[in-house]
């Protein structure tokens, strides 16, 4: 603990050419997340969370400001480096999960350790691990489509954790999940980060959700505008966070 | 309204129904020019050195319209994936599905004939230009060729009309057995793989037995006639689609099984696009593979005519010309050509006879070829070695090797000196001979067919002296350049078909698999996609790309081409040496393919790979 894994500095994203109408995404966002933290981000709709984990998260460039990552600055890598950096110091989680669905879980898992040169012989343990922390072992061999969206979701993260990145970054990963299902996604999620030390960064606008986190990070018009630190049991964490929900300026935005 | 609706919403996805359309239109113009020959019997019959011409044009029919519903049910399909989820949401806003079933019918109906008329007109344009083209090069004036042939347009109305109808009400079907959720979500919907086992080993042991027995026919086509070509038909056609549709998703799922190959880099995800691509691509994999060999294998065919006409030519004779009595205009040409070889043999003729001085003839004697009656082979020339130990011969008194030379290589017969006797007699004898002595020139060139205005030259000059002798307008003279001049009047109509034949074919193979590879690539999209995001360099996904595609575009030419090499056989009875130049058509085809492969690849990229700022 200690390290900071994500640095953001006054970060901002303006979309739209100069001279038209330009839309400012991210205006001066500053956070830090340090090694083996579980950090929410939330907001209303159009808040900004997708294009500040989108910028966070390479795949994005911001317009200003710095990002660094495990202590590299990503704001001014090429294209390829990015990619590389994308596969050796990230983890994704997606709402839509994003497997490949014409690879079996088993080869979805073992993508990013292929892509990363790593022996076949060390594949497999690797990904078998994995699973096993997640609980999808039985269902290595099967193809995406015949699996459930809770099942799906555990592959994703297996895949997303494989390779050990630095961060694992969540993007909505309950949103296309029923209550169970996501109830016992946290849960994995939070084992993952309690007993493994894995950074995460969760963007969701579910209050249940975020209340697995330790901290949460609250944007609204592309600022941050509150942040919030769990004490005590989750439900009153759970509560803590309703509470500075409904202190949105915009109510009828907050569902 | 409907109708409205789907019209406009059709011209919004003019581009994908431009790809479509070029599929549709050039199968049909493809249809069209091929039966331009076959049904044109009269023109075939005539020009063609295969007595069964008509026949062979028969059963090329049954394939090309098999491979035609294949690819026309295959292709109309596609305007079902396009339009479904359209179709879907009209249903939701309160359409009745029987409108919406009959909105599908009419679209397809009407695509298929706008098809129908563009492909019509580009298919006598095509069949125009390219007849043009062949028969200028070919030197070959296809009389009785028509280019806008009616029954053929009928013909082809008729197989299209029927075939949209069908297909058209397949479409509709479809559409009212799915219920409106499936519908809309159909673009999510993923097929599934599943590989029996048991299954895949009785397709592929009854795609060998199809194949081996149609191979068997090929090969054996001289004793079986035509039953061997129907049987050739009927079992290649159906024994190549099991090929690919058992054999080649479990050879991948195979590779796939492979651990250290598979967990290589990006292998995994090459191999998976490939085993799932493979399920769609059966079909359009085994035609494309049939049309490789029928379009390679009538170009083949073409060339290997051309090439025979100079080894008939050549098969009875061992010099390229016997010039009696050069003159100046033959000492030019001479002097042209690049000569291997060139022996004179003095004579003498009188009233009576024409006398050979033996002398000569022994000093050099000349090559000759024996034909064998019972072999194929063309005979290799030998010289003569038989000595001639008499003083005076009558032409019937020679040793057959010597007649053969006088008559065949010398041209010292009747159609040179019309009635007079032959003889050849010795020095003593010939000094008695009281004429002006001349000579007859034997030779042989490098490059027989490199020096054809000289041998032109030559052959009318030396129908000029026999007509003197003999008094009458004489035929065409004997010789090396009189047989290569009637072989290759006789081939020319088979090579004109061949070439015209195989270069139809092969577009249509380019149009079939482009179209198909380039109409599924939007859905990959999204899996380049994500790959770009888990971080996959672009160069990573480009070779990717190449890998797939090279992979589905070197199956069904491997097959196509087993299929040529073998099918060449069929030949064998009519051509001399099918085999000795087929490096040309294929490296022609080699060419086309893989320029074609190029295009695709530089096309597919620009589909799926994500566009980075």
């Amino acid at each position: 603990m200690g390290t900071t894994v994500v640095n953001v500095k006054d970060v901002q994203k303006v979309f739209g050419k100069r001279n038209e109408n330009q839309y400012r995404a991210l205006n001066g966002v500053s956070f830090n997340i340090q090694e083996g933290e579980f950090v929410g981000v939330m907001g209303p709709s159009g808040a900004g969370k997708t294009t500040l984990l989108n910028v966070v998260s390479t795949l994005d460039k911001p317009t200003g400001g710095a990002i660094q990552i495990a202590g590299t600055d990503i704001t001014h890598m090429k294209q390829g480096q990015l990619a590389d950096f994308r596969s050796e110091q990230l983890g994704f989680i997606f709402q839509d999960f994003n497997l490949l669905e014409n690879l079996t879980v088993y080869e979805n898992i073992a993508l990013p350790l292929s892509l990363q040169g790593v022996p076949s012989r060390k594949i497999k343990p690797s990904v078998q691990e994995v699973a096993a922390k997640l609980g999808i072992t039985n269902i290595l061999e099967k193809y995406p489509a015949t699996i459930s969206g809770g099942q799906k979701q555990r592959a994703a993260a297996a895949r997303a954790l494989v390779h050990e990145p630095a961060i694992i970054l969540a993007d909505e990963p309950t949103g296309a999940l029923d209550s169970k299902s996501a109830k016992s996604l946290m849960e994995a999620m939070v084992h993952l980060h309690k007993n493994h030390h894995v950074s995460i960064m969760l963007v969701t606008h579910d209050p249940l959700s975020a209340s697995y986190c330790d901290r949460i990070l609250f944007i609204q018009d592309g600022e941050l505008y509150k942040e919030i630190f769990r004490k005590g049991s989750r439900n009153e964490f759970h509560q803590t966070i309703l509470d500075a929900l409904s202190e949105f300026t915009s109510p009828d935005e907050v569902e | 309204m409907l109708l409205k609706l789907s019209l406009s919403s059709m011209r919004k996805m003019f581009k994908d129904y431009l790809v479509l359309l070029f599929g549709l239109t050039i199968s049909i113009a493809i249809f069209y020019m091929f039966e331009t020959l076959a049904q044109n019997q009269a023109f075939i019959e005539s020009n063609s050195m295969i007595s069964a011409i008509v026949f062979v044009f028969h059963v090329g029919t049954f394939i090309l319209g098999a491979i035609t519903v294949f690819y026309i049910f295959y292709a109309t399909s596609f305007i079902l994936t396009l339009r479904q989820k359209e179709m879907g949401m009209y249903m939701t806003l309160g359409a009745k599905k029987h409108k919406v079933t009959q909105l599908m019918f009419f679209e397809t109906f009407f695509i298929g004939i706008v098809s129908l008329m563009i492909g019509l007109t580009v298919g006598v344009g095509l069949a125009k230009g390219i007849a043009e083209l062949f028969m200028w090069q070919l030197d070959f004036s296809g009389e009785g060729f028509e280019a806008l042939y009616p029954p053929s347009m009928i013909t082809t109305i008729i197989f299209y009309v029927v075939l949209f109808f069908l297909t058209s009400i397949v479409n509709a079907g479809k559409i009212a057995r799915k219920s409106v959720l499936n519908l809309l979500h159909a673009e999510q919907k993923q097929d599934h793989v599943k590989v029996k086992g048991k299954k895949t080993f009785i397709g592929v042991v009854l795609a060998v037995i199809l194949i081996g027995v149609g191979y068997y026919a090929m090969i054996n086509m001289g004793q079986l006639e035509h039953y061997g070509l129907i049987l050739a038909a009927i079992t290649i056609v159906p024994g190549t689609y099991l090929m690919f549709i058992s054999f080649l998703p479990w050879f991948v799922k195979k590779l796939k099984g492979n651990r250290s190959l598979n967990e290589k880099g990006l292998n995994s995800f090459t191999l998976g696009q490939l085993r799932f691509r493979m399920l769609n691509l059966t079909k359009v994999l085994g035609t494309v593979a049939m049309l490789i060999a029928m379009g390679l294998g009538a170009m083949t065919a073409g060339i290997s005519f051309y090439h025979n006409v100079e080894l008939q030519a050549s098969a009875f004779y061992a010099n390229d010309a016997a010039i009696h009595q050069p003159t100046e205009e033959d000492e030019t040409a001479l002097a042209n050509m690049n000569i291997t070889e060139q022996n004179t043999y003095h004579y003498k003729v009188n009233d009576q006879g024409v006398y050979f001085l033996k002398e000569d003839l022994l000093e050099n004697p000349p090559m000759i070829k024996q034909v064998d009656p019972t072999s194929m082979e063309i005979p290799e020339g030998t010289r003569i070695s038989e000595s001639l130990p008499e003083a005076k011969y009558k032409f019937e008194e020679l040793p057959d090797a010597w007649s053969t030379a006088l008559s065949m290589e010398m041209n010292a017969s009747s159609s040179m000196f019309g009635g007079k006797s032959i003889y050849v007699v010795d020095k003593g004898n010939y000094h008695d001979i009281s004429a002006d002595e001349t000579s007859v020139e034997l030779l042989q060139v490098d490059n027989f067919t490199a020096h054809l205005s000289q041998f032109e030259t030559i052959s009318e000059n030396q129908q000029e002296l026999a007509e003197n002798y003999r008094g009458e307008g004489a035929e065409t003279i004997p010789g090396k350049y009189g047989n290569y001049v009637g072989f290759k009047a006789i081939s020319s109509g088979t090579i004109f078909m061949g070439i015209f034949l195989g270069v139809a074919f092969l577009m249509m193979m380019a149009s079939v698999l482009m179209f198909k590879l380039l109409s599924t690539a939007t859905t990959d999209t999204h899996r380049y996609s994500m790959l770009r995001k888990i971080g996959v360099r672009k160069s990573l996904l480009v070779k990717s790309i190449y890998r797939e595609l090279f992979l589905l575009f070197l199956f069904p030419a491997l097959v196509g081409l087993v299929h040529v090499l073998i099918g060449m056989q069929m030949f064998s009875f009519i051509i001399i040496e099918p085999y000795t130049k087929i490096w040309m058509p294929i490296s022609i085809f080699l060419v086309i393919y893989g320029l074609y492969f190029w295009i695709t690849v530089k096309m597919y990229k620009r589909i799926v790979l994500p566009k980075e700022a």
